[in-house]
């Protein structure tokens, strides 16, 4: 488990940018890099985040009301619904 | 009205995913339900409207998609909360092991505009293809697939700033997200 005193930007060790810095802010070549492989490890989680979000409420299936409600419109023999 | 089981359990199967839309738009379970009831019941009593081998799923979306819409439209003041009121929805959420990192994304989500949130929620977790998304949402394919690029885009951007910007109380996780995974 990483400790959390620094964001680990993974560049050279003279580089290395601490998070208590307020350098950190700026656009340095080391920091543009690591938003580059950021990105695309952020672009990977957007997809399974948002999937995992939706699948949370996919897998409560159909609520019983729901179901009660449309067997009993659908097996009507005179149109009600 | 007596409808063939078949049609009844294309219905039924796809609620699951209809409720995940609803409360994707309304961010409330309470108002996301009212509306999948709502729209079942309009869909059945239009059942003959519906075209046997044609995609349910994207029809049922499109009429609760229509129905939001036009409650949106009558509920001007709520509108202009809904995306306070998505947002609001993360607070019922304990930050449990996992959760802070889920929370952060939500929180991201609901700071894009909701035809981007919508179109990118269609396509990356619906699933439906460009083509179904535009239909649902009565829009150009070109559309739709500059609203999900305007959608990554953001995100990514959120996130990443959350990431490497933002030193708030929860850097510790974000240190684990830069560090690119759980060690």
């Amino acid at each position: 488990m990483t400790t959390g005193k620094t964001v680990n930007l993974q560049g050279p060790p003279a580089n290395e940018v601490k998070a208590d810095e307020p350098e950190a802010m700026g656009k340095t070549a080391t920091h543009r890099k690591a938003e580059v492989r950021l990105g695309r490890e952020i672009q990977a989680r957007i997809g399974q985040q948002l999937r995992g979000m939706y699948d949370e409420v996919v897998n409560q299936g159909v609520p019983k009301h729901i179901d009660d409600l449309v067997r009993r419109l659908t097996d009507q023999d005179d149109g009600v619904a | 009205m007596k409808l063939d089981p078949a049609i009844r359990d294309q219905v039924l199967a796809t609620v699951p995913s209809l409720r995940a839309f609803a409360i994707s738009l309304s961010g409330n379970v309470d108002r996301a339900d009212d509306l999948v009831q709502e729209t079942l019941l309009r869909a059945l009593a239009h059942i003959d409207s519906f075209q046997p081998g044609t995609n349910m799923p994207a029809w049922l979306f499109t009429i609760l998609r229509n129905l939001f819409r036009s409650e949106y439209r009558k509920r001007r003041r709520e509108v202009e909360d809904a995306d306070g009121r998505f947002a609001e929805t993360l607070k019922s959420h304990p930050e449990q092991t996992g959760r802070v990192e889920f929370n952060e994304f939500r929180a991201a989500l609901a700071k894009l505009p909701s035809d981007q949130r919508e179109a990118l929620i269609l396509v990356g977790a619906s699933g439906f293809s460009y083509e179904d998304a535009a239909a649902i949402c009565g829009c150009a394919v070109g559309t739709i697939k500059s609203r999900v690029n305007r959608a990554r885009t953001r995100l990514s951007d959120l996130l990443a700033i959350d990431n490497v910007d933002d030193f708030g109380p929860d850097r510790a996780t974000r240190a684990v997200l830069a560090g690119g995974g759980r060690n």
